[in-house]
């Protein structure tokens, strides 16, 4: 077996070290790959770790079942929450940067040294964060994402978090060094738009990442009593600068995993260089602003600052969002137009290679995000809204369709991509294989929006045990929202099966899949290769069935947006 | 070819942009500058604003603030009656002191909400429409007076929706409006 495992890191490379990848076409060195599969490996362990604690969560959630006590909930809270949106994404990040850079590049992974220090100081610290939370005794508490002080957390808690943001800074290193020796070896040469992306990425996780030592080492040096109090709402600026960063991280690997796999299962091209780039600066300035979000109900912030934040500046964002919602699937039709695949309105997507698992995760991906993620994250996110969503069940369903959606379906087109094209094997089972985008995507979709109707219809709040059926010393409950629990409740195990549906594949093919051949990975492929060229340029081609898509995302979004102002409306009056 | 695993050729900023792209540029750009402009106008006209005056207090100065007033008010069977139009509450864990309290519709009450420990979410909702419900957070160590009028008469509930501990789930607090 350990034979077997050591093996997966090897390909059969040139003289020097590199080979041309069958699918891509591109040169990959023998360094950057064996990074990407090494991040890539633990992201999916961090995940399995994740998916284990949303069981019981979930399980908890569901009062029927009622699995845990408060006493063990926000432990396994914490553990579901760390695993899953700070360590399967910021490992697969990682990767991401690595294949961003060096593979799309052709170079060698610089600093090889510095990757794997990166890599143990990561491993070390998740280890070190998962064992604080796991050992949580009082007077400290669970430390569930956020460790808002005054709430004491232990100070081992902090220390890891932050040794974590260092290890994960020390990894993204030889990206950077990547991108600056290709800048003084072809200074004229522009970047591929996934690399521009991958670069895009990085300096947001540099912003995020200064942001979180901030609040982490404000906490911490609160906790070992270097400073005797700890202030809640500086904590709060500081800390989403790193909590909501993070996702913004998540948010624009997605898109540039988006970008790579519609192109290479899709046969996607890119329509317009200068709008899809323009979309990625506009995020380098604007979507840090999206934290503001989780401040617009507290108290000592003026009006003016949130609107700023939350609308002049983060719309930059959210615009610049809603022209990749345009760019992604017009550059699947284009692409397929010229293939002579675009029949109709809608041809194109018809005859897209739907029982490919990695092009049906990426197009769910696209579609969850856009739909359920997006709309409601601009619509929870304007400062009046906000007061109807904050804290409630609901937010946590924005987030799940974000995260566990959006960037965990494209995760897992990209770790399927990466077990055909760089592990090199078949999947242990084909149909389980094409299953899997399917259950999960399906399942998780369905569970997400009776979170969100849990909240914004009955107010069940977040980061709690028990509300809804019983909320003890009191014989008032929540009780009205229980059918939508039991939708939830079935529906999220659904979603954790189709987790353990990808687990199985990914893991089982790295374990049993039979070795690729020379032409077995042709499937992937788009229909008359990944290089296709119908003789004009792209933007002759029709994009009306994208636009089509792009109307209707527009309505649903106008609804939802005059819906939850209705809702508002209703309330009494609040404010001056 | 335009991918996007290769640089791009020649003048690629100059490249014409679909016409349906630049279209749908111009939507989702008047979108965002509308709701842009739909929430600014809010803070003009629209009722249901989160704004009011916040104080630094320290916790100890806060919780003698509620004691003072809840001296002064009056003590009921159905909770405390405010001895004006200022209604005081502590968050602590786990229960909101000062509440129950009993409040009349049609009256603008300015509600002074803090803390006397750790960070806690003020939820509130009449039992009648429960998808009627406003969150706010509360903090240690502040002061936030937010002014509030209630229109319907209901028992309203006040539950925690922060993670202030173990008890959490146990923080909850009611308003009695009653017809004014």
């Amino acid at each position: 077996m350990l034979a077997r495992i050591t093996d997966l890191f090897e390909n059969d490379y040139g003289p020097d070290g590199f080979r041309t990848c069958s699918v891509t076409g591109l040169d990959i060195h023998r360094s950057a790959e064996k990074y990407v599969k090494l991040f890539g490996l633990t992201a999916v362990i961090a995940l399995v770790v994740g998916g284990i604690f949303a069981f019981n969560v979930a399980m908890t959630r569901w009062e029927l079942v009622g699995l845990l006590e408060p006493s063990s909930y926000y432990t396994h809270l914490s553990m579901h929450a760390w695993n899953l949106l700070i360590f399967w994404m910021v490992f697969m990040e990682i990767a991401i940067l690595y294949v961003g850079g060096p593979m799309i590049l052709g170079r060698r992974l610089p600093w090889t040294k510095v990757a794997a220090a990166g890599w143990v100081t990561m491993v070390v610290s998740a280890i070190g964060v998962n064992y604080s939370i796991w050992t949580t005794e009082a007077p400290n508490q669970a430390p569930l994402l956020t460790a808002y002080v005054p709430l004491p957390v232990s100070s081992l808690f902090y220390g890891m978090a932050i040794l974590f943001l260092v290890g994960a800074t020390i990894a993204a290193l030889p990206f950077f060094v990547t991108i600056w020796k290709e800048k003084r070896g072809r200074p004229e040469a522009t970047l591929p738009l996934i690399a521009f992306g991958a670069f895009v990425t990085g300096i947001i996780a540099v912003e995020a990442i200064l942001g979180g030592i901030a609040a982490f080492g404000y906490a911490l040096a609160w906790r070992l009593e270097f400073i005797a109090t700890a202030d809640a709402g500086v904590y709060r600026h500081l800390y989403w600068i790193v909590g909501h960063g993070t996702q913004q991280i998540n948010l624009v690997a997605m898109i540039t995993v988006w970008y790579f796999l519609t192109h290479v299962v899709g046969g996607a091209v890119v329509v317009s260089e200068k709008v899809s780039r323009s979309a990625f600066i506009l995020y380098l300035f604007f979507i840090n602003m999206g934290a503001a979000h989780h401040l617009l109900v507290d108290p000592g912030i003026s009006a003016n600052w949130r609107i700023w934040n939350t609308s002049y500046a983060f719309y930059g964002a959210a615009f610049a969002s809603m022209i990749h919602a345009f760019a992604i699937p017009a550059g699947i039709e284009v692409g397929r137009r010229r293939r002579g695949l675009g029949g109709g309105l809608f041809g194109w997507l018809t005859s897209a290679p739907w029982k490919n698992p990695i092009f049906a995760a990426i197009t769910f991906s696209v579609i969850l995000f856009g739909f359920l993620g997006g709309i409601t994250g601009v619509v929870m996110g304007q400062m009046q809204v906000n007061m109807t969503w904050h804290n409630t069940f609901a937010a946590v369903g924005h987030f799940h369709a974000t995260v566990a959606l959006g960037t965990t379906l494209a995760f897992m087109g990209l770790v399927f991509f990466v077990v055909r094209t760089m592990f090199q094997r078949q999947f242990v089972s084909g149909f389980l294989a094409m299953l899997t985008p399917y259950a999960y995507a399906g399942a998780m979709g369905i569970a997400t929006i009776m979170m969100m109707y849990a909240g914004i219809l009955y107010g069940v709040p977040r980061r709690t045990a028990e509300v809804v059926r019983n909320i003890p010393g009191s014989d008032f409950s929540l009780a009205a929202a229980t059918p939508l629990f039991a939708v939830f409740g079935i529906f999220a195990v659904l979603a954790i099966l189709g987790g353990v549906c990808f687990v199985a594949v990914a893991v089982g093919s790295l374990l049993f899949g039979d070795r690729i051949n020379e032409g077995d990975n042709d499937d992937l492929l788009p229909e008359g290769g990944l290089r296709s060229d119908g003789g004009k340029p792209v933007h002759a081609y029709d994009m009306r069935g994208t636009f089509t898509l792009c109307l209707v995302f527009m309505a649903v979004f106008v609804a939802s947006y005059v819906l939850n102002w209705y809702l508002l409306t209703e309330l009494w009056a609040i404010g001056l | 070819m335009t991918s996007p695993t290769e640089p791009p050729e020649g003048n690629w900023w100059d490249e014409p942009v679909s016409r349906r792209e630049s279209m749908w540029l111009g939507i989702a750009g008047i979108w965002s500058i509308g709701i842009f402009s739909w929430m600014r106008g809010f803070t003009e006209f629209g009722d249901q604003n989160p704004t009011g005056t916040t104080y630094d207090v320290s916790s100890e100065e806060y919780r003698q603030r509620v004691s003072e007033y809840k001296n002064a008010a009056e003590d009921t069977d159905r909770g405390l009656v405010p001895p004006g139009d200022d209604v005081y509450i502590g968050a602590m864990r786990y229960l909101w002191d000062g509440l129950p309290v009993v409040l009349e519709t049609g009256k603008e009450y300015d509600f002074h909400i803090g803390s006397y420990d750790v960070q806690h979410g003020f939820s509130i909702r009449p039992e009648g429409t429960l998808s009627q419900q406003i969150n706010l957070q509360v903090y240690p160590d502040t002061e936030w007076v937010i002014p509030m009028t209630f229109d319907e008469p209901d028992t309203y509930h006040v539950i925690c929706n922060e993670f202030c501990g173990e008890g959490h789930r146990t923080m909850h607090g009611t308003l009695v409006v009653e017809e004014g």
